[in-house]
C-alpha cells in the first residue's frame, strides 16, 4: 500500500529542502497527512498580497500551514483565490526571510560591497536607530529626513508624522491620477464596478482577466455569464481579449484617441442618458463649451492616432450609448492610465461613465458601501504635528492637485540633480528598489544617505544600502480588520489573523512603530491617561466602536461580516457641486484642461528607438514582491521579451534567443518570445523581475528589471506636461532591439 | 468502483495558474526541477490581428485503460478501485521513463535529481475526506471543475483540437464547448 509518507518523500522535495536551517521548525511541514478527518483546524483570515484582501480559510496542522483556499461564505471573492494567495504559505516559510535585526559593518554602500550584516538585538537596533535619527536632525535638520513608505499601516503615518519626517509612495504610478480625476469628477475614487448587471463594456487596455485583482475578473466572468457585449481596446492580446467580444489592438496612447471620439458620437448622437445627465451632471451649465469641444474629436480623427477604423469607433459608441447599462471600467492596470496622457484619458472615461449615466447606479460605477471602522487618529487623537519642510524632495508641491501622495518618479532625480546630499536619513518600509524607475539612478542617490533603516520580509535589493534592518511579520501573522472596498453593493468586513505564530525574531508593524515612538516622539504614543497605546488595544476599540463585537478576540472567531443592505443609488455627488462634473472648474481654476485634450504619450516611436515598450503584470506575481515564492517562480516563469515574429525577423532574432532591448534610459537583455499576440511596433516584457540581491536564493540575480529601462523623470517636466502625478513613468518608453548572442 | 474526472472549460481560463499553486502547495511537489503534475498550456493560434489562444490545465486524466500502467515494467502504477485514481508507487518506480513515453498528455514527468516518475494523485487524500482536488477548489473561473465521473462523462465534447484522441485510453476528462451565452 502506498502512503501519502512514500510519495512526498520519494518527490524529493523533503530531501531538497532538508539542508535548509528551517528544517526544524517546518519538519512537520513534509510529514504525511494524518488520517483523522480532516481539516484539523481550519482559521479564517484575508489575504494581502493585493489590497482586495480576499478571504481565506487556513488550515493549519500543527503550527504549519497546510493549504491556503478562499473563504467561501465570502461574497467578496467568492470562496476563490489567484495564485499568488494560495501560494503564500511558500512567503511566510521563506529559508530567506529576515529573522533577526541586523547591522551593517562595512560603512560603504552599493551594488559591489559585501555590507558584511552582524545580527542585533531589538533593544539595540531599535537604539541605534533613535540615537542616529536624533543625531541627522539636530545636525542636518528636518529636511534631511524621509520616509520611502506607504501611510498604511497607521501606526507609521503616525510615526512619520510625528518626527516631521516628509514621506514618499508610490502612488504616481498607481492610480493617483484616477483619484484625482475621479475626486472633482465624480465625488469619489472607487474600484467597485457592478458588471455582473452590465449588458456592455468597453475596456480601455486593461487586461482585466489575467493581470488584475481576481475579485475583478470574477465581475467580468459574470458579465460573460450574463451575456454582457465586451469590446476591448489593447496593443496586446490578453485573456481579457479572450473574454472580449470583439479586441481591437489599439496603437498604444491612442485609446484615448477612441475615448475622445466616443464622447465626440455620444453628444453628436444625443446617444447620453438624459435623465441622469440632466439631473445629476453639470452638463447643462457648460453645454456649449462641452459640444464645441468634442467637435473636434471625430473617430476619422481617432483613426490617425489610434489605428482603430473609425467605422469600428462610430459603431462601438453607438452601441455603448444605446445600450443600458454601459460602462467603461478603469483600473490603475489599464495601459492608458500607465502613459503619460494618463490624465485626459482617466477623465475621458468618467465622462463615458457619466454620459452613460452608470454613476453609483446598477450595472455601473458604484461607490462601496462600506462600514467605517474608526481610524487610529479618532480613537486617540495625536497631538499636533510639526510642520513639514515646505519643498519636498520630490518636489510634488509644484503640482497643485498632487494631494497627499509622494512621488516615486521624481525621488531619483529629486536626490541626485535638485537637492543633492539633501536627505541623511531614510526610513524604508517595505519597497522594493525595483519599483522605481531608472531603479540605479535611486541606487547612487542612496550612497550618499547617511543611515538608513529598513523594514521588510525578504533580502531585497534595497539591504545593500540600509545600515540596519528590522525583519517585519507578513501578513498571515498579523492582526487587522478589513473594511472591504471592492465589491462591496453592501458592507462586509473581514479579519485578518494570525494563521501561525511569527517566527524567529519578526516583529509587527505596530511593535516597530510604537517602540520607535516611545524613544522618539513618547507624546504621540500615549492615551489620554498617559499609558502607551498599543495595537491590541486598538483593535479592540476599533471592533468595538464599528460594532462588530465586544473586542478583537471575539470577533476573529466568526472572522467575517457582511451587513444587510438594499442599494440606494445615490443621488448627490461628492464635489463641489455636488453634481458629476464633465467640466471641472478646479481644473480650469489651475491653470489645466477644464476637459480632457487630446495629447500623444511621452515618449514615441523614432529612428533610433522604433518601438512602443509595454510592460505587463504576470498574473502570477505581485509586482516585484512574490519571485522569491519557488512555487510563483516556477509557474510565473522568468522575464522575457515578447516581440511579434515579423519584427524579430527584421532584426534577427530568433524565438528563444537572447535579445538586447534599449531605451534612453538603459538597457536589460532578455529571452525573446515570439508571438502573434503582440503589434508588431510593440516590445512586451513583465515586471517584477530583475532582483540583484544574492540573498533571495529563487529570484536573486534572475531575469532583468523592465524599470531599468523606463526613463525617471523631474518634477518640471510633470508639470509642464500638465499632468496631475508622474504617471508617465510607469511605462511610457520606446526602445530599440537587437539580437544579443 | 467510484470514479472521478475533470471538466475543463477553455473558454474560462484565464491563465491565472491557481490550479498549480494550489497543486504545488497541497501536494509539496519540489519545485525548481520542472516536475509539474498539473499545468497550464497555451495555444497561440492564427496570424496578428486574427489571433486566438486557448489554455487549457492539464495533469494526469486518470485513465480507464492508462498506458502508464501498461507499460510499467516494474508494476509500479495501478489504478486505485476507491476512486479510480492512477497511482504510482514511488518505492517501485525505477525512473525508466516508459510511462512518460507513453502518456499522450504528458502525465508522468521524471525528477531528474531523484530518478523517479511522480504524476497527479487527484489529490486521492483530500478525496478521502470528502474534499475536492487542490486545484479544482482553487480554480477561480470554473474552468477546472472536478466531480464524480457518471456526472460528467455525458457532458461537452470527448477532446479538443490537440487533444490525444480518447477512444483507446479512456481518459477521466470532457471539455465543454458551448460559447458564452449573447
Amino acid at each position: 500500500m502506498i502512503t501519502r509518507r512514500t510519495i512526498l518523500r520519494n518527490t524529493g522535495t523533503a530531501a531538497a529542502l532538508a539542508a535548509a536551517p528551517w528544517e526544524e521548525l517546518f519538519a512537520s511541514y513534509f510529514e504525511e497527512a494524518k488520517t483523522v478527518p480532516y481539516p484539523p483546524e481550519s482559521i479564517v483570515t484575508s489575504c494581502a498580497i493585493c489590497d482586495s484582501a480576499c478571504g481565506m480559510r487556513a488550515t493549519v496542522k500543527d503550527g504549519v500551514i497546510r493549504f491556503l483556499q478562499g473563504l467561501p461564505e465570502d461574497p467578496h471573492n467568492e470562496g476563490r483565490l489567484c495564485a499568488k494567495g494560495t501560494a503564500s504559505a511558500w512567503i511566510k516559510n521563506d529559508p530567506d526571510r529576515l529573522k533577526f535585526p541586523m547591522m551593517r559593518t562595512n560603512p560603504k554602500k552599493g551594488f559591489e560591497e559585501d555590507p558584511r550584516w552582524v545580527r542585533i538585538s531589538w533593544t539595540e537596533a531599535l537604539d541605534t536607530i533613535a540615537a542616529r535619527f536624533r543625531e541627522i536632525r539636530d545636525k542636518y535638520g528636518q529636511e534631511a529626513l524621509l520616509a520611502v513608505s506607504r501611510s498604511s499601516p497607521a501606526w507609521f503615518a503616525r510615526l512619520y508624522s510625528a518626527l516631521g519626517m516628509e514621506r514618499v509612495d508610490h502612488n504616481d504610478m498607481c492610480y493617483g491620477v484616477d483619484i484625482v480625476v475621479s475626486q472633482r469628477t465624480i465625488g469619489a475614487h472607487s474600484f467597485a464596478w457592478d458588471l455582473e448587471n452590465a449588458k456592455y463594456i468597453v475596456l480601455f487596455g486593461w487586461d482585466m482577466m489575467a493581470r488584475a485583482k481576481l475579485v475583478l475578473a470574477n465581475r467580468l466572468l459574470h458579465a460573460k455569464e450574463n451575456g454582457a457585449r465586451v469590446v476591448n481596446f489593447n496593443p496586446v492580446y490578453t485573456p481579457t481579449a479572450k473574454f472580449s467580444d470583439e479586441w481591437h489592438p489599439v496603437r498604444p496612447g491612442g485609446d484615448l484617441a477612441v475615448a475622445l471620439a466616443m464622447i465626440h458620437v455620444l453628444l453628436k448622437e444625443n446617444l447620453y442618458d438624459k435623465d441622469f445627465v440632466d439631473k445629476y451632471t453639470n452638463f447643462g451649465q457648460y453645454e456649449n463649451e462641452i459640444r464645441s469641444h468634442f467637435e473636434k474629436y471625430t473617430p476619422e480623427w481617432a483613426e490617425k492616432e489610434s489605428d482603430v477604423p473609425a467605422g469600428v469607433i462610430w459603431r462601438v459608441a453607438r452601441e455603448f450609448g444605446a445600450t443600458r447599462p454601459a460602462v467603461a471600467p478603469l483600473h490603475k492596470k489599464t495601459l492608458a492610465a500607465n502613459y503619460e496622457n494618463a490624465a485626459p484619458m482617466c477623465h475621458a472615461i468618467a465622462i463615458l461613465n457619466i454620459l452613460a449615466g452608470n454613476i453609483d447606479r446598477p450595472g455601473g460605477h458604484y461607490f462601496p458601501r462600506t462600514i467605517s471602522i474608526p481610524s487610529l487618529d479618532s480613537i486617540w487623537p495625536p497631538p499636533a504635528y510639526p510642520k513639514l519642510p515646505a519643498k519636498r524632495v520630490d518636489g510634488r508641491e509644484k503640482l497643485p492637485l498632487a494631494g497627499s501622495y509622494g512621488m516615486f518618479s521624481t525621488l531619483a532625480d529629486g536626490m541626485t540633480r535638485v537637492y543633492p546630499g539633501r536627505v541623511k536619513f531614510i526610513f524604508w518600509n517595505n519597497y522594493h528598489l525595483n519599483s522605481f524607475p531608472e531603479p540605479r539612478r535611486l541606487a547612487e542617490a542612496l550612497k550618499t544617505v547617511e543611515f538608513m533603516v529598513l523594514v521588510d520580509i525578504l533580502p531585497m535589493d534595497a539591504m545593500y544600502f540600509a545600515d540596519i534592518v528590522l525583519p517585519s511579520t507578513m501578513f498571515l501573522e498579523g492582526s487587522d480588520l478589513i473594511a472591504r472596498t471592492y465589491n462591496a453593493k453592501s458592507p462586509f468586513v473581514v479579519v485578518r489573523q494570525p494563521v501561525t505564530p511569527a517566527p524567529f525574531e519578526t516583529k509587527s508593524a505596530s511593535y516597530i512603530a510604537i517602540e520607535l515612538g516611545k524613544r522618539l516622539a513618547p507624546e504621540y504614543f500615549k492615551k489620554p491617561d498617559g499609558s502607551w497605546i498599543s495595537g491590541s488595544e486598538l483593535l479592540d476599540e476599533q471592533t468595538k466602536r464599528a460594532g462588530l463585537g465586544e473586542n478583537f478576540a471575539e470577533f476573529r472567531k466568526k472572522g467575517f461580516f457582511a451587513k444587510e443592505q438594499a442599494f440606494t443609488p445615490r443621488t448627490t455627488f461628492a464635489t463641489a457641486t455636488g453634481k458629476c462634473q464633465i467640466y471641472v472648474p478646479e481644473f480650469a481654476a489651475k491653470n489645466y484642461d477644464p476637459l480632457p485634450n487630446w495629447r500623444p504619450k511621452r515618449d514615441l516611436p523614432s529612428a533610433e528607438f522604433p518601438y512602443y515598450l509595454i510592460t505587463v503584470l504576470p498574473g502570477e506575481h505581485k509586482r516585484n514582491s512574490t519571485q522569491n515564492n519557488p512555487i510563483l517562480n516556477e509557474i510565473g516563469g522568468a522575464s522575457y521579451v515578447q516581440i511579434h515574429p515579423s519584427t524579430a525577423q527584421k532584426h534577427g532574432i530568433r524565438n528563444g534567443g537572447l535579445v538586447r532591448v534599449r531605451s534612453r534610459a538603459g538597457e536589460a537583455v532578455g529571452v525573446a518570445r515570439l508571438t502573434e499576440t503582440v503589434r508588431p511596433d510593440v516590445v512586451v516584457v513583465p515586471h517584477g523581475f530583475g532582483h540583484k540581491s544574492p540573498w533571495l536564493s529563487v529570484a536573486g540575480g534572475k531575469g532583468f528589471s523592465d524599470n531599468d529601462l523606463i526613463p525617471a523623470q523631474s518634477i518640471d517636466e510633470v508639470y509642464q506636461r500638465g499632468d496631475w502625478l508622474g504617471s508617465g513613468c510607469i511605462m511610457d518608453c520606446v526602445v530599440a532591439i537587437e539580437p544579443a548572442e | 468502483m467510484n470514479s472521478y474526472g475533470w471538466l475543463i472549460d477553455p473558454k474560462r481560463c484565464i491563465e491565472c495558474s491557481a490550479c498549480e499553486a494550489a497543486c504545488k502547495q497541497w501536494n509539496q511537489v519540489e519545485t525548481g526541477v520542472n516536475v509539474r503534475w498539473r499545468r497550464v498550456l497555451r495555444q497561440e493560434a492564427g496570424a496578428f490581428p486574427n489571433v486566438s489562444v486557448t489554455a487549457v490545465s492539464m495533469a494526469c486524466n486518470h485513465c480507464e485503460n492508462a498506458f502508464c500502467q501498461k507499460v510499467c515494467p516494474v508494476k509500479a502504477i495501478w489504478r486505485r478501485d476507491e476512486d479510480g485514481a492512477v497511482l504510482i508507487d514511488q518505492s517501485r518506480c525505477v525512473g525508466c521513463g516508459q510511462c512518460y513515453v507513453f502518456c499522450p498528455y504528458g502525465a508522468p514527468q521524471l525528477n531528474p535529481a531523484t530518478r523517479k516518475t511522480s504524476k497527479c494523485t487527484m489529490c486521492f487524500d483530500r478525496i478521502e475526506q470528502g474534499l475536492e482536488p487542490a486545484c479544482a477548489t482553487a480554480c477561480p473561473t470554473g474552468a477546472l471543475r472536478w466531480g464524480k465521473w457518471e456526472e460528467i462523462r455525458g457532458k461537452g465534447a470527448d477532446r479538443i483540437p490537440g487533444f490525444a484522441h480518447p477512444r483507446q485510453m479512456q481518459p477521466h476528462v470532457r471539455f465543454v464547448t458551448e460559447p458564452w451565452r449573447s
